[in-house]
């Protein structure tokens, strides 16, 4: 077996070589494959296929989504990472491709991918079940503050961006606050909803239905402006810990060594599938906006936030592994 | 008369000719992606998701409800015929409904499977119209020491499920739970028992197990015994259920239904929990338990119709609160948020035709599925004829498409032929698979939720006897411990005394 995989890779690398003269004008010439490395449903997996939809059409030729799930998105992307670089596979990534690397040993060297451009960022919610007797950030942190490790949150898990969010949360507001894991977003917000654990880091749009029903309150959103769908929640930076910054994202990436004129053509294309009012919707009612980058802006953006990444997870002391 | 009225106006909206094609179309889908095992509603829901979007919310909601409770219909029908459990809620059926395929009883297990699921799939439409709202804010009140409590009590009434040799059955619970162990440990992020196998550190697929030691051991386990190659005899007795099977069936569908229901409404079980209960149920209760095992239709019976409850209530937490009780219903949400609506009890009165339309539609395809189904009956127990150096390959080709399906990963396969070796070894020793799936499936989630109470509580256990829901289970769990005690204490009395 790996002899044959090492014969496989040398015969595609030998014509990687020689297919980018030819292959590079009249890209893309066959369907290119878009990797999803998450499973169907979540919302890499909502915001890669809506854009592929798209993409495909940019760019003349159908992109082909396909799902490889598994341990926290490596295995996807390890398979992008090992394609041949003539940029028929692409892969989508997501804030855990800057969290994995401080999580777990990779097969991979995450930082070699080539970027290709930013689809969209999305916005997290710091909410609370109305049992807790907090209404603000101040309150929040005052209350954790008396009662150091007495308060939980629940997460989607570790590592995930709730878990993650709100530890960068008490590192900046230097509060303790028990986690507890979930195995799931769902799971963790049925859990917060019954009050049972009762602070929760979230997206826009798991928490926006219950925010206006009121079982559950938003004490702050997590980016650098105010959120349009929630225009009465303060940032969690103008709530009180002005160093605060988190956000989801979503972009995508190639194999090492990808031609420059491919990667430009699908950063033309991707840009101008997000002037698309009907993309931009899309994308409103998953709480998340399109944002423009260059290939280079995004890499540039990738590699920040990965140091970002890297001091929550040490400082926190989070493992895994 | 609200209800009544609302009623009436939601089947007003689901007959219309274009709702009614979206819900044909959604049940022919899910009872096909039901028959292949692995592919499953999620999978399906999703790929079929962007589709929707120019489709008016109703329909496409329609259509995705219809995938996901047909899927249950069709998982029954390779579970009774080859063994091949179609969905993960299905397993159960193999037990008892692929005996009764080789008594020649085929047709009558799947028109049980069928009657069974649609008196239940009423029954859950019922009660979202009737008691959705209630019952939704009761399974909020579940945290993780209720639902410890609740998994305890399953764990102990499995006892019940043990055939023949008790230490077998320990034996295979203990086995399952360890396999169930395997993967990442969401508490702390540890891997266990992966060797360092990336494929591993998210556990091994449910399904992986189910297929491999149900269908790929049991076909092993025919191909090496040739009395037993022609097993699909030509031996079959009439098509429908006698009117003994009718009565011997009509308890078991109520009480599965009722089962069914109630673990439906509960977001952190899982669709195989409901079926196993069903089923334990039905042969701890039976004049003769030792019938189970050996096609006893009411071991069809009551777990098809506790699966299709249970897929039916999930739509509650959903419908009424914007609670994602499963996958398939976040992908649901996801289907509402991008047409724009914004799920959450606001949707029963701002947007009645969704709501009640929707239930009325699952009225609707749960009354074509049966009419589907019924007649397919035929044709399927002709499948049985086809000569098994045909068929075998045939299902292990399906086995290794479904399978392969799910994460895209051929290490999947492998693994299930590993299963299949396993398989036909417990096989060979007499020991039977079901324990062992029950402690794969209950096992995980009883120490994650046993952690995560211990977690909360820091430490402190009396959280389990402190909390009325979890104390009430936890008594149950005595009495059930009590009921499986007490006779052999008494029998074995009497021995001492005669």
């Amino acid at each position: 077996m790996p002899r044959m995989r090492s014969l496989l890779l040398t015969a595609a690398a030998l014509l990687a070589l020689t297919a980018p003269l030819a292959a590079q004008s009249d890209y893309p010439n066959r369907p290119v494959r878009l990797i999803i490395p998450f499973p169907p449903g979540g919302s890499n997996d909502v915001v890669g296929r809506m854009v592929a939809t798209h993409l495909g059409e940019k760019l003349g030729k159908q992109m082909v989504v396909d799902n490889r799930g598994g341990a926290g998105g490596t295995v996807g992307t390890e398979l992008v990472f090992n394609a041949p670089p003539d940029g028929y596979t692409l892969g989508v990534v997501s804030i855990a491709h800057a969290v994995n690397p401080w999580l777990y040993k990779l097969p991979y060297d995450p930082r070699k991918l080539a970027p290709v451009g930013l689809m969209a960022t999305g916005t997290n919610v710091l909410v609370i079940h109305p049992s807790l007797p907090v209404r603000s950030v101040k309150e929040l942190i005052a209350l954790a503050k008396q009662k150091p490790g007495e308060l939980q949150y629940a997460s989607a898990g570790i590592g995930s961006f709730q878990h993650l969010g709100t530890e960068l949360f008490k590192l900046e507001a230097g509060v303790n606050i028990l986690h507890v894991p979930f195995r799931g977003g769902g799971p963790s917000m049925n859990d917060v909803l019954g009050g049972h654990t009762k602070i929760m880091m979230s997206s826009l749009v798991q928490t926006t239905p219950h925010i206006k029903s009121g079982r559950l309150i938003a004490l702050a959103t997590g980016g650098k402006k105010r959120s349009p769908i929630l225009p009465d929640v303060p940032t969690v930076a103008e709530a009180g810990v002005p160093t605060y910054e988190a956000l989801n994202w979503w972009g995508i990436v190639a194999p090492a060594g990808t031609p420059q004129a491919i990667i430009d053509k699908v950063n033309t294309a991707l840009s101008q599938v997000q002037e698309l009012p009907e993309v931009q919707k899309q994308f409103d009612l998953q709480g998340a906006s399109v944002q423009k980058m260059t290939a280079a802006d995004f890499g540039k953006f990738v590699l920040a936030e990965m140091s970002r990444w890297e001091r929550v997870v040490k400082e926190a002391g989070i493992t895994a592994q | 008369m609200d209800l009544f009225n609302n009623l009436i106006f939601g089947f007003g909206v689901a007959f219309s000719l274009q709702n009614l094609m979206y819900c044909m179309i959604g049940v022919s889908v899910g009872t096909l992606i039901g028959v292949l095992p692995g592919i499953g509603p999620l999978a399906t829901i999703a790929m079929l998701l962007p589709l929707t979007f120019n489709v008016a919310p109703v329909g496409a909601l329609i259509m995705l409800a219809g995938i996901y409770y047909g899927a249950q219909y069709g998982g029954s029908t390779t579970a009774i015929l080859v063994n091949l459990p179609g969905e993960t809620s299905a397993v159960v059926t193999c037990i008892d409904g692929h005996q009764m395929a080789r008594q020649g009883r085929a047709g009558p297990a799947l028109a049980i499977a069928a009657i069974g699921s649609f008196i239940a799939g009423t029954f859950g439409t019922l009660l979202i119209a009737v008691a959705g709202p209630p019952l939704a804010e009761m399974a909020l009140k579940f945290g993780a020491p209720e639902y410890f409590s609740l998994m305890l009590m399953g764990l102990v009434a499995a006892a019940v499920l043990a055939q023949g040799d008790m230490i077998k059955s320990l034996a295979m619970v203990a086995m399952g739970l360890l396999l169930g162990i395997v993967g990442t440990d969401v508490n702390t992020g540890v891997q266990r028992f992966s060797f360092g196998i990336t494929e591993l550190s998210d556990g091994i697929g449910f399904i992986v197990v189910a297929v491999g030691v149900f269908a790929v051991g049991e076909i092993v386990a025919n191909l090496g015994d040739p009395a037993e190659r022609r097993f699909f005899t030509d031996k079959v007795k009439g098509l429908m259920p006698t009117w003994v099977d009718f009565k011997a069936s009509i308890g078991p569908i109520i009480r599965g239904t009722a089962i069914g229901s109630f673990f439906g409404v509960l977001p952190g079980t899982g669709p195989a929990i409901a079926s196993f209960s069903s089923y334990m149920v039905e042969k701890k209760i039976a004049k003769d338990p030792s019938r189970f095992g050996k096609g006893a239709i009411e071991g069809v019976a009551g777990p098809e119709s506790a699966n299709n409850a249970d897929a039916q209530c999930k739509f509650i937490p959903m419908l009424t609160l914007g609670l994602p009780a499963s996958g398939v219903m976040a992908l649901m949400l996801g289907a509402l948020t991008i047409q724009g609506i914004q799920p959450g009890p606001e949707v029963m009165t701002s947007r009645p035709e969704l709501f009640w339309g929707l239930i009325a539609s699952m009225w609707i395809g749960n009354a074509l599925l049966v009419v589907l189904n019924l007649p397919m009956i035929g044709l399927w127990v002709k499948l049985l004829k086809v000569p098994y150096r045909l068929l075998f390959p045939a299902i292990m080709a399906f086995s290794a498409i479904g399978i392969y399906s799910v994460n895209n990963s051929s290490f999947e396969i492998y693994l299930t032929a590993i299963f299949g070796v396993i398989g036909f070894i417990w096989i060979k020793l007499g020991c039977s698979p079901a324990p062992m799936l029950l402690g794969f499936v209950l096992g995980p989630m009883m120490e994650e939720h046993l952690r995560r109470a211990m977690l909360m509580s820091k430490g402190n256990a009396s959280v389990f006897f402190t909390r009325p829901i979890s104390l009430g289970f936890i008594i149950a769990t005595i009495a059930i411990l009590a009921i499986i005690v007490l006779p052999a204490v008494r029998s074995r009395r009497s021995e001492i005394a005669g």
